[in-house]
């Protein structure tokens, strides 16, 4: 069941341009958490910026503190006051919400394709599939700029592969995560099998979808949205899915979501 | 026969405050009367903002609110708008949710249900694309167990009237007020009256002529954002309605005005969210209040308000809340009338 805490923040780290990541303590929300759920948090004070963002949970802290992160990357308003909150200071904290991923049946190996700041969904993914000693998985992170790649710390030290991609081509390949997945799909029949999980911009998750249903392989997409509510009453947030007889279906993000199977939703 | 929401006798302090170990202090009485309808405390969740109810029994009692609303209902499910839906604007928000509901029919044999009991009065909010579905959702919805009111809101388009909304002309509320009256005559009627008028208080007295039984205003306030880069509205509906404190002094008025022009009970909203903002809507006029926006960005922040409001009439020495009501100390000898200046 979700909580709402005042959560106090224990550390608030810069990760290069724009990126930051927040710990903070909220026990009972560190305790139900599971990979894939997000929070809802309240950057400010006053009513400017009057909503709550919604923020994938990266990581819970080993310990009995219970204490989550938060990786994000200043885009707005919202984050970059978030960004202004000190040490001590307490961030209204309501979560876990919504449904996690799904974790690979054994066997399967995890395909993890993340687009900028969509990476901070993965650092859970990847101690859940650990706790769950599933296969280890390869790491597919495509940004703008190598300045914009970050917590590859995190992923090597749990060795962890990683196939990193660049717009400008200024670290690992040149262009989008789909040059470095569609060979790795093209071969699918030569390894173990495969199930993707991807997070990132629409665009990245619309052109993984597409790939992954090519080939048949399962896939499972984590997607943002505008979110006012996070608790499914506003209906703000949905997204299409296949329709029926009837004409178009919409499914909410934070309720139905925010993890959907690739063809479960149309982009 | 006309429904009591609240049975309580007055001025007891619901189950749940003893429970939680609060200490019962002297006497504030929160309870308040609507025409036929009482509550046992002026805070409402309002229509859109509070699903069915049940989505927020993770963050709050039922019991320690007035009442709340429910996600307007129409006769068949609707599906609502493609998205973006929402978009966040200076301390408020734009929503075009199209009016999505699971329909009459599914609300009565699943969401009510779950209801029952749930110590809180329950006000179904009802629109149609035409009269007649307003009147056939009020009949369906006519004496069903549990329910204490209806809220009718007249801001969905007409489709008999090129999709211009019912609130906005004042012969069609009187109209479909008195349809929906002579369908519904068990329950308390709400009629939620549009903004998006030039006077309020015309529409007001219009469903007052057409039976209604209590005012709830304002709905939200059309408008719009841009995107510059793409130059193309951000809500895929083009329009949507704004919420939230950027709304709160033009809905004060224009219950300001309503309370002084049309003589019927008023139930206040638009942008409240703080005990503050309820207490100046009470000032102004209303009953009770309802707060939308505010569930959004702070679930428990309706109960929250409950509390608040007891404390600042214990600390002013106000014994019972609904002698607030109306009672805003205008200047001598000023009308209550629009200036232009």
């Amino acid at each position: 069941m979700p909580s709402d805490i005042a959560a106090p923040v224990i550390r608030h780290d810069v990760l290069g341009r724009d990126h930051f990541l927040l710990t903070l303590e909220c026990p009972a929300i560190a305790r139900e958490a599971r990979a894939g759920q997000f929070v809802m948090l309240r950057a400010g004070r006053g009513f400017q910026p009057l909503l709550r963002r919604p923020m994938s949970i990266c990581r819970v802290l080993p310990g009995r503190r219970g204490r989550i992160q938060v990786l994000y990357k200043i885009v707005g308003e919202g984050t970059r006051c978030l960004s202004q909150q000190p040490v001590g200071a307490t961030v209204p904290t309501l979560g876990p919400l919504g449904n996690g991923f799904r974790l690979a049946p054994d066997g399967t190996r995890p395909i993890l394709v993340a687009g900028g700041i969509g990476i901070a969904i993965f650092p859970f993914l990847v101690e859940a599939l650990r706790a769950a000693r599933r296969a280890t998985p390869l790491l597919i992170y495509g940004a703008r700029a190598n300045r914009d790649l970050v917590a590859l710390d995190f992923f090597r030290a749990r060795d962890v592969p990683m196939r990193l991609a660049t717009e400008d081509g200024s670290r690992g390949t040149k262009g989008f995560v789909t040059r470095i997945l569609e060979p790795l799909l093209a071969r699918k029949d030569r390894g173990p099998r495969m199930e993707i999980f991807a997070c990132g911009p629409t665009p990245m998750l619309k052109a993984v979808r597409e790939r992954a249903l090519g080939a048949g392989v399962p896939c499972q997409l984590a997607l943002e949205s505008q979110m006012p509510c996070g608790i499914g009453v506003c209906l703000g947030c949905v997204v299409g899915c296949p329709p029926d007889e009837r004409g178009p279906i919409f499914r909410r993000v934070c309720a139905e979501g925010p993890v959907f199977g690739a063809e479960e939703v149309v982009l | 026969m006309r429904r009591r929401a609240d049975r309580a006798p007055r001025g007891t302090v619901p189950r749940v405050r003893a429970a939680a170990g609060r200490p019962r202090k002297r006497g504030v009485d929160l309870s308040v009367d609507l025409g036929p309808l009482r509550l046992k405390n002026p805070i409402v969740a309002a229509s859109g903002t509070f699903g069915y109810g049940t989505d927020f029994l993770p963050y709050l009692d039922l019991r320690d609110l007035g009442g709340f609303v429910t996600k307007g209902l129409s006769l068949l499910p609707r599906r609502g708008n493609a998205p973006p839906r929402t978009c966040e604007t200076p301390s408020g928000m734009l929503n075009a949710i199209g009016l999505a509901n699971v329909g009459v029919e599914a609300f009565l044999s699943e969401k009510l249900p779950a209801l029952r009991d749930c110590g809180t009065a329950i006000i179904a909010n009802v629109f149609g694309e035409t009269q007649e579905e307003y009147v056939a959702v009020a009949r369906r919805l006519n004496g069903a167990p549990g329910l204490a009111a209806l809220e009718l809101n007249l801001s969905c388009p007409n489709t008999e009237k090129g999709g211009l909304a019912f609130g906005v002309s004042p012969p069609v509320v009187r109209q479909v007020v008195a349809a929906v009256r002579r369908a519904a005559p068990d329950l308390p009627l709400i009629v939620k009256l549009t903004p998006n008028i030039t006077d309020v208080a015309v529409a007001g007295s219009a469903a007052r002529e057409g039976g209604a039984d209590v005012l709830s205003l304002v709905n939200t306030f059309l408008g719009m954002a841009i995107d510059l880069e793409t130059r193309r509205p951000v809500l895929d509906n083009v329009v949507g309605g704004l919420s939230g404190p950027a709304i709160k002094p033009l809905a004060l008025y224009m219950v300001h005005r309503v309370y002084r022009e049309v003589g019927l009970p008023v139930l206040g909203m638009g942008g409240i969210s703080c005990a503050e903002d309820a207490l100046e809507f009470i000032l102004a006029g209303s009953a009770a209040v309802q707060v939308g926006t505010l569930n959004f960005f702070d679930p428990t922040g309706s109960v929250r308000l409950v509390r608040e409001i007891e404390a600042w009439c214990r600390s002013a020495g106000v014994r019972a809340v609904r002698d607030l009501t109306g009672t805003l100390r205008l200047p001598a000898g000023r009308p209550p009338a629009p200036c232009s200046g």
